[in-house]
């Protein structure tokens, strides 16, 4: 089942090196490839193999990266919060990281533009503490007696992202700095400034947590029975709660600051996964993180395709999917519970 | 054995257990029953190790409750709530698996094999626990939770049921129990809270009652049900009959005259 995601995740990712504005014919993509890993192949074009190595595959590597994190951050928000419903965007992590991030721009902007380390590692260190005190607060506020209640849960993560959204709005609006992205960016995602820069903060805040989050299986497993219940099999549940929030966090966090918020990855992905898998975390974690990346490479390469040359916000594609199949979901909850 | 000493808990100044004292001898089955309101969830709970007494101590196997990480405590004793809901689509045996200590890798085909036969599950594993029926789920969970201590070990375990069968009908009250009983060969000390005073009659080996927070009385079936002392703790008026053919003492609560009389002061009041 697993291998079926990574080969589609393989399939997808040499679909979206092979389109766009210009298009590469898949031969070439093969041979340009080829010739990294050490064959020699004739016929390669040198522009061609610059736009794919140098801009299209910085940014598939981490569209999968984003989309992987987000769609594992949601699954393990999922089973923290013991309730389908969460995601990592309407319960306001993403916005607490974007704003996080907008006012680290704002406040240091010297900073941001001087030194490389910084941009490159304290803006994402902020989105994430964002993404942590937004994803703590919400936590707190909708939970009674060891459970989250749906209704609080969806309101609390109304209220936080509408502040959240005001106070980016509020920011970009004072703040006339050529430093500070659109709107857009920060509120719908964007993938095209993906370079490979960002692939070190990439691969290291988001690839990581995401393999630890994937060894927290068996704790996640036992948090679906309740937390009383996995108390009584032997799980610091409070550390174990702890340390999934702030993965979690650190994985939207760090997305965020990279390619501005994507929505609904993570409530579609770690869904269809269970129709598909089960509910046991030991599979859903990793199969969530292929089905992210797969989906967000699907969405970038029609966000890069669909009005070429010109391109779609990425989260607008995703909202175009998910937004529906939210509604969907809820009407299906409602009816399980009455 | 499981002994709670002394224990003692408060909250806002207000003693919710005052200096109870109980055991569990391995191999036995000890059933706390008491009127609603009576202490029983919070001694369930001191002793489960979910919250700490204020004064007093709880030892597993000569051990100090508090000094025992949550996950050694895991691997003395298990607990079973009233009622547990599982959050995603997971099968039966799913749920059984959940329960698996964390160092069983060699044996944990054959337990789960053994207990879900025990509990009369192993026709469910494949489908969904959500969709399963009440009593199915109860059975479901008591082999979740028995997992947590089928491997045997050279020390003795304890399983806690807080009103395993409190929403269950009558034969799978009686499956329930029966399967508690044959526990008693694997080592493993039972408490059960409840509610059936006919039911904790005829499957524990003691009985605690407990009122206000206090141990009102503990010991064999006959040594503990008086008709003075169960009509005094349930404030209700309770006639104990012997069940010609088997011998066994039958607890009648029938409405008498004068229990509906203080039916209706109460609702006047």
């Amino acid at each position: 089942m697993l291998s079926a995601l990574g080969i589609a995740l393989i399939l997808i990712m040499l679909l979206s090196l092979s389109l766009g504005a210009y298009a590469i014919p898949f031969s070439s993509v093969l041979a340009i490839l080829g010739e990294q890993f050490g064959l020699s192949l004739e016929g390669v074009d040198r522009s061609a193999a610059n736009v794919l190595l140098q801009i299209r595959l910085p940014r598939i590597i981490i569209a999968l990266l984003i989309g992987g994190g987000l769609g594992i951050a949601g699954a393990a928000l999922q089973g923290l919060f013991r309730n389908p419903l969460v995601e990592p965007g309407l319960i306001g992590v993403s916005s607490g990281s974007a704003l996080f991030a907008v006012v680290f721009i704002v406040l240091i902007p010297g900073l941001a533009g001087s030194s490389n380390l910084i941009q490159n590692l304290g803006m994402p260190l902020f989105a994430f503490l964002g993404g942590l005190t937004h994803v703590w607060a919400v936590y707190q506020l909708a939970r009674t007696q060891g459970r989250t209640d749906t209704a609080t849960l969806i309101l609390a993560g109304v209220a936080i992202n509408a502040l959240a959204g005001a106070l980016i709005g509020l920011t970009l609006f004072f703040a006339d700095d050529s430093a500070l992205r659109s709107f857009t960016f920060w509120s719908l995602g964007d993938l095209g400034a993906s370079s490979w820069s960002k692939f070190p903060v990439a691969i290291s805040l988001i690839g990581i947590p995401s393999i630890m989050l994937m060894l927290e299986y068996r704790n996640l497993n036992a948090l679906s029975l309740g937390e009383r219940e996995a108390f009584h099999m032997g799980i610091s549940v409070q550390r174990v709660k702890i340390k999934i929030l702030i993965l979690s966090a650190l994985i939207v966090g760090v997305g965020v600051s990279l390619a501005g918020m994507i929505g609904f990855v993570g409530l579609v992905v770690p869904h269809l996964i269970r129709i598909g898998f089960g509910a046991n975390h030991r599979l859903v974690l990793p199969a969530s993180f292929l089905l992210g990346a797969i989906l967000l490479n699907v969405a970038d390469l029609m966000a890069r395709t669909v009005v070429s040359p010109a391109e779609l916000p990425i989260g607008v594609l995703t909202a175009l999917i998910g937004a529906p199949f939210f509604i969907y979901l809820i009407f299906k909850l409602n009816k399980i519970n009455s | 054995m499981l002994q709670a000493e002394d224990i003692h808990f408060c909250i806002r100044q207000r003693p919710i257990v005052k200096k109870a004292s109980i055991s569990v001898n391995p191999g036995e089955i000890l059933a706390v029953l008491g009127p609603n309101g009576a202490g029983k969830s919070t001694l369930f709970k001191i002793l489960a190790g979910e919250i700490s007494c204020t004064r007093g101590q709880v030892d597993y196997n000569g051990q100090n409750l508090r000094a025992l990480k949550t996950q050694q405590l895991a691997s003395v004793r298990a607990v079973m709530p009233q009622h547990s809901t599982v959050s995603f689509p997971f099968t039966a045996r799913e749920v059984v698996e959940l329960g698996l200590p964390k160092d069983s890798k060699k044996n944990s085909e054959k337990n789960i094999r053994e207990v879900m036969e025990l509990t009369k599950v192993v026709h469910l594993e494949d489908r969904l626990y959500q969709q399963l029926s009440g009593g199915e789920k109860q059975r479901v969970q008591l082999a979740r939770v028995l997992i947590q201590i089928w491997e045997k070990k050279p020390f003795p375990r304890y399983l806690l049921l807080d009103e395993p069968t409190s929403s269950l009908d009558i034969s799978q009250q009686h499956i329930v129990l029966d399967i508690l009983k044959k526990l008693k060969s694997q080592n493993i000390g039972v408490l059960i809270v409840m509610h059936d005073l006919n039911l904790a009659a005829h499957y524990a080996d003691r009985i605690a009652i407990v009122k206000d927070g206090l141990i009102a009385g503990v010991g064999k079936v006959e040594e503990v049900y008086s008709e003075a002392l169960l009509s005094e703790v349930f404030d209700h008026p309770i006639r104990l009959v012997k069940d010609q053919e088997t011998q066994q003492i039958l607890v009648s609560s029938n409405s008498t005259f004068h229990s509906d009389l203080k039916i209706s002061k109460q609702a006047q009041a």
